[in-house]
């Protein structure tokens, strides 16, 4: 933030009738004094971006079913198992695989739902540099899905340390750490596959269609096919420490496509 | 303040745009005339950037509208009023936009007055009617008060007092110096409103100048018992006269008053005389079958 970010007030606080008639301050070439003259800084971008997405119904539902899911998960299995848990890294990096899994819509509204919802328009008539939007949002869905998953995260390890005892805490950490990088990482996979479908449906559809149906077929047949190119094996192998190149270059190579697939449609796209 | 030239928009081998060029100057308003699918909103998408062209230039103030520092503070747009967030509440959907452009939460609370949702302002969208979103959009085009307006249709869904508040508004804008551009398919909804007429066709400006020129009286309806009487007077005094069907001459050319005068020294009582008005839509036929 500077300090343009603050605009002087003088003109816009003269008082307005409650009428018909308008007595707005005359406009003057090339916006009036005392406006910033220009659009926001990048930081100041990304905090309007997680605004918006907070500021519907949808989005605050979607923010608390993120942060429950997980522990409330957690508590069914732990209540419902039989068999002694021996360590709680692999718990709670599923765990924070299923939070990423949800938050993956995070960031599929962020992008898509404003072509959804045709907001796109303004979006773009404000700060018509579709990149720094772009760069906004990515950023902006990152910080909410990292901390959301870091919250949810917390949560289950919570529930865990209540109702499981005489379990190996060792890898905690390092899990706790993939279930947050999850968080991120997911939510800004869902925002670079939003832009580059532009359609809030066929972007959920789709990602979830390869993320939960084809990827476990993967799984099953090619484990080692699965372990290079499903993002969830990505995130269970990284909490509990084990092909941590491999996973790492996988979710960087889905971070990576998700985003200049979007960076290019976006580009491309005419706001009809 | 606003410069269109050349511009043009094709898909494949469909040109909606071609070739439209014109300038708007401070302190007037214009009306931009078409049809639907004439390439009105096309055009205004071409001129805010939403819409790549594929040729010609726009600029505001000599820049191009993607290269303006802070756009919404020196063009107030409202193009697709529906366009918004139907979760978020009218006065969410404007503290966003006054964010973006750096002007104070207090003046979303002014512009709501100014366009009548103070009481609406805290619920959600998606229970507006659609006059309420147009008057949504025309609150966040004036967040700034910025010195251009480009308003695409904004009398849809305004009410007559709605749209007789709203000339008030760019009326009062353009005498504070604003430049103003909007658009509409419908003439009575622009012409007590605007100084000029763009009016396109086909994608291409068919005319251009002010309402009278375009609009203004074409001749002159006269009517007598003695028909015949008359059409040899007006014919004698120079005057082309055409008989209509219904028994009416009309004079093309003439204004009611030499019309009348002809009668008068001819001592012809007349039963009816009239300036004969064309209508947008035989402009339209006119304009668009001559070129």
């Amino acid at each position: 933030m500077t300090a343009d970010d603050t605009p002087s007030t003088t003109a816009a606080e003269e008082a307005l009738p409650m009428t018909d008639t308008i007595t707005l301050a005359p406009p003057t070439a090339p916006g009036r004094p005392g406006l910033r003259r220009t659009v926001p800084s990048l930081p100041g971008l990304t905090g309007i971006e997680i605004r918006k997405s907070l500021s519907t119904r949808s989005g605050k539902a979607l923010a608390v079913a993120t942060v429950l899911l997980a522990p409330v998960a957690t508590a069914v299995v732990a209540a419902a198992s039989t068999e002694p848990l021996t360590a709680v890294d692999g718990p709670i990096a599923i765990m924070g695989l299923l939070t990423g899994y949800l938050l993956v819509s995070l960031g599929v509204l962020s992008t898509a739902g404003e072509w959804s919802h045709r907001t796109v328009q303004t979006t773009y008539l404000l700060v018509p540099h579709r990149g720094r939007v772009l760069a906004a949002k990515a950023v902006a869905v990152a910080l909410m899905g990292a901390l959301l998953g870091l919250v949810s995260t917390a949560l289950t390890s919570g529930v865990l340390a209540l109702m499981e005892s005489g379990v190996s805490w060792d890898g905690a950490p390092r899990a706790i750490g993939a279930a947050v990088l999850a968080g991120a990482a997911f939510a800004v996979i869902g925002a670079g596959v939003g832009a580059a479908l532009a359609n809030s449906a066929a972007a959920l559809t789709g990602l979830y269609l390869v993320l939960l149906g084809v990827m476990p077929i993967v799984s099953t047949f090619e484990p080692e096919v699965a372990n290079a190119i499903d993002p969830a094996n990505a995130v269970i192998n990284l909490g509990q420490g084990a092909e941590q190149a491999q996973s790492a270059v996988n979710l960087g190579v889905w971070l990576v496509v998700a985003s200049v697939a979007g960076w290019i449609v976006t580009h491309r796209r005419a706001v009809q | 303040m606003i410069t269109v030239s050349g511009l043009t928009k094709r898909y494949g081998d469909r040109t909606v745009v071609d070739d439209v060029s014109f300038a708007l100057e401070p302190g007037t308003v214009t009306g931009f005339l078409g049809p639907n699918g004439a390439g009105k909103t096309t055009t205004m998408r071409m001129m805010t950037g939403l819409v790549p062209v594929s040729s010609g230039t726009a600029t505001v103030g000599g820049r191009r509208y993607g290269d303006l520092p802070n756009p919404g503070a020196v063009v107030g747009t409202l193009l697709d009023a529906s366009a918004v967030h139907p979760g978020r509440t009218g006065r969410m959907h404007l503290q966003l936009l006054a964010s973006v452009i750096g002007v104070p939460d207090s003046r979303v609370d002014e512009v709501l007055s100014v366009v009548g949702l103070a009481d609406a302002a805290r619920r959600r969208v998606g229970g507006y009617s659609l006059g309420m979103r147009q008057r949504l959009g025309i609150a966040g085009a004036l967040l700034a008060d910025p010195p251009v307006l480009v308003f695409d249709e904004p009398a849809n869904g305004l009410d007559p007092e709605g749209i007789r508040w709203m000339r008030d508004l760019l009326r009062g804008h353009a005498a504070r110096g604003g430049t103003v551009l909007l658009s509409s398919h419908l003439l009575g909804e622009v012409e007590h409103t605007v100084d000029r007429l763009l009016v396109i066709g086909g994608g291409r400006i068919v005319a251009d100048g002010s309402v009278a020129s375009l609009l203004g009286a074409e001749g002159t309806s006269v009517r007598a018992d003695d028909a015949a009487a008359l059409a040899r007077a007006l014919e004698a005094a120079g005057f082309h006269v055409q008989h209509e069907a219904d028994g009416a001459l009309v004079v093309p050319g003439a204004e009611p008053p030499a019309v009348g005068a002809v009668a008068a020294s001819a001592g012809i009582a007349l039963s009816d005389l009239r300036p004969v008005q064309r209508g947008l839509e035989d402009l339209f036929f006119q304009l668009t079958t001559a070129s």
